[in-house]
């Protein structure tokens, strides 16, 4: 058995939790794989200013401290803002797959220049900021926004009609005026529209979600996982402070909330 | 079942094809999949020149060029130099992973920056040129020979005493001296060093000819090939004309034994 945590950055109920997992069924996974969706503790609501950035790496580096104590095998995180991902690999060995580096690395194996489909205007300086800190600027061909608020619980759901075309128009525009010859799905909220886009575009679509399960089958298949010079771990873990504060936060957000 | 044609760049018959083939038990690749080792029928005797690369391109894209009608898959190219992978990708709807290209950009998945370990300076060029294409060159840490002429026919078997220390030396000068955080092994006639290197080594190494087999088979299953406004197709293709070339190669090359 291997056992896949998938680390949800919003502390979502049960359907949106739903709403996640059905990116599994894109793509047949190996026999005897399991895949955990867990939700994290407590964490920022929206996703579009430092403040949510910041409470996001707490929230989702709690949610999987314990990954490799608990038996996963590899941790996906479902965000394409690699929110935690650096964190994690510090404190475990196994491998920690955020959506967002590596779905423009996969891209630039499909084609030479990608660009970033993004939900609505307030997302675009996030992925700016992450493009420019990878070191992509050169590959990326632009960022450009569908403008539809994003719903994380209920992600496109009941919208097709209305926003699947209009993401086609803007991927559209990507690759005819900027030069995109693949397009990244800028967030694993859109994977309903996967496979619409990829039938209806002329270049390839990634799917962030569901590429991150295979590349998981990758780096297992070949025993290979992040290097510990590039992540060292901590000289003194708090990982049980950490864990003290979020559940904190979690109580203070129900207190709020009745 | 899905067929994967793996296009060896030099003609060889089956006891030195057997050390490429060899590399299919470094990976998992799970049931549904097979891979199939083609040797080229012509190309240069080895990749030490631009003379060669030209050659090189043009020989892979001979064994490869009908493998849609043939029912392959997907193809893997089995050298480093990625040669003759953009011609077969503009001829090819099916995916065409060459470990160069992947290599580079699996490695920046599990660190920033890496080092590419060579048998010699000559390699240089093929990745020089693969860095050039993704606009990463500020991604390599270094380059690193060993200053050793690669067999492609015999690998690295019976040399291991000599070779391996050599290749860990290089290796450990790359982490502590040029910053490499991943490494790369520069060629998929060095396959046998492998795990041999992983276990003195602190830091990931990628094992590239493994890696395109795994790479293929994800491909598949995501459904996901290269994109054609990258590698366009011809709008006259040359098949037959192709053909022909390869087979005059061939011809010439038997001629000389």
């Amino acid at each position: 058995m291997t056992r896949i945590l998938i680390i949800v950055p919003f502390a979502l109920d049960e359907d949106g939790i739903k709403n996640r997992e059905a990116q599994s069924r894109y793509v047949p996974l190996p026999e005897g794989w399991q895949l955990t969706y867990r939700p994290v503790t407590c964490g920022p609501t929206s996703f579009m200013s430092p403040h949510d950035w910041g409470l996001m790496d707490m929230a989702i580096f709690e949610a999987g401290c314990r990954a490799e104590a608990e038996g996963f095998d590899a941790v996906c995180i479902d965000t394409m803002s690699d929110s935690g991902m650096v964190m994690l690999r510090s404190v475990l060995s196994i491998p920690v797959i955020g959506a967002g580096k590596a779905s423009m690395l996969y891209a630039l194996t499909l084609g030479s220049k990608f660009s970033v489909l993004a939900q609505w205007e307030p997302a675009l300086p996030r992925y700016r900021k992450a493009i420019r800190e990878y070191g992509f600027d050169r590959q990326c061909a632009s960022v450009r926004s569908f403008d539809q608020p994003p719903d994380f619980s209920n992600l496109l759901e009941g919208k097709e009609d209305k926003v699947f075309p209009r993401m086609r128009d803007v991927a559209m525009r990507c690759i005819e005026e900027d030069g995109a010859d693949v397009i990244c799905l800028g967030s694993t909220t859109m994977h309903q529209a996967g496979e619409y886009l990829a039938q209806h575009l002329p270049v390839p679509v990634v799917n962030p979600g569901p590429l991150t399960y295979k590349l998981v089958e990758t780096f297992l298949a070949l025993g290979l996982s992040h290097g510990r010079d590039v992540y060292p771990g901590p000289v003194e873990p708090r990982l049980d402070m950490l864990q003290a504060m979020m559940k904190a936060g979690a109580q203070a957000e129900k207190a709020a909330k009745s | 079942m899905k067929k994967v044609m793996v296009i060896v760049p030099f003609p060889m018959g089956g006891e030195d094809l057997a050390r490429r083939q060899a590399q299919l038990q470094a990976v998992d690749l799970g049931p549904g999949i097979a891979f199939h080792y083609r040797p080229v029928r012509v190309g240069p005797k080895n990749y030490s020149s631009q003379h060669d690369m030209a050659l090189a391109d043009f020989s892979i894209l001979d064994a490869g060029l009908d493998a849609e009608k043939e029912g392959f898959d997907a193809i893997c190219i089995d050298t480093m130099s990625d040669s003759g992978m953009a011609m077969l990708r503009s001829v090819l709807i099916i995916p065409v992973i060459a470990p160069g290209r992947h290599s580079i950009l699996l490695a920046q998945m599990l660190g920033e920056k890496f080092s590419i370990l060579m048998m010699w300076d000559r390699w240089k060029m093929l990745y020089t040129k693969t860095l050039g294409e993704l606009g990463m060159e500020h991604k390599c840490a270094s380059m690193r020979s060993i200053g050793i002429m690669p067999d492609n026919k015999s690998l690295l078997s019976g040399k291991e005493d000599e070779v391996f220390p050599l290749l860990l030396d290089a290796a450990k000068k790359c982490i502590e001296q040029d910053g490499a955080q991943v490494l790369i092994l520069g060629s998929t006639t060095m396959h046998e060093a492998h795990s041999w290197l992983r276990e003195r080594l602190g830091v990931p190494v990628i094992n590239p000819g493994p890696l395109t087999y795994k790479l293929a088979s994800i491909a598949l299953d995501l459904n996901l090939t290269h994109s054609k406004r990258a590698w366009p197709a011809p709008l006259a293709p040359k098949h037959d004309m192709i053909r022909a070339i390869g087979a005059a190669g061939a011809a010439f090359l038997e001629a000389q034994q």
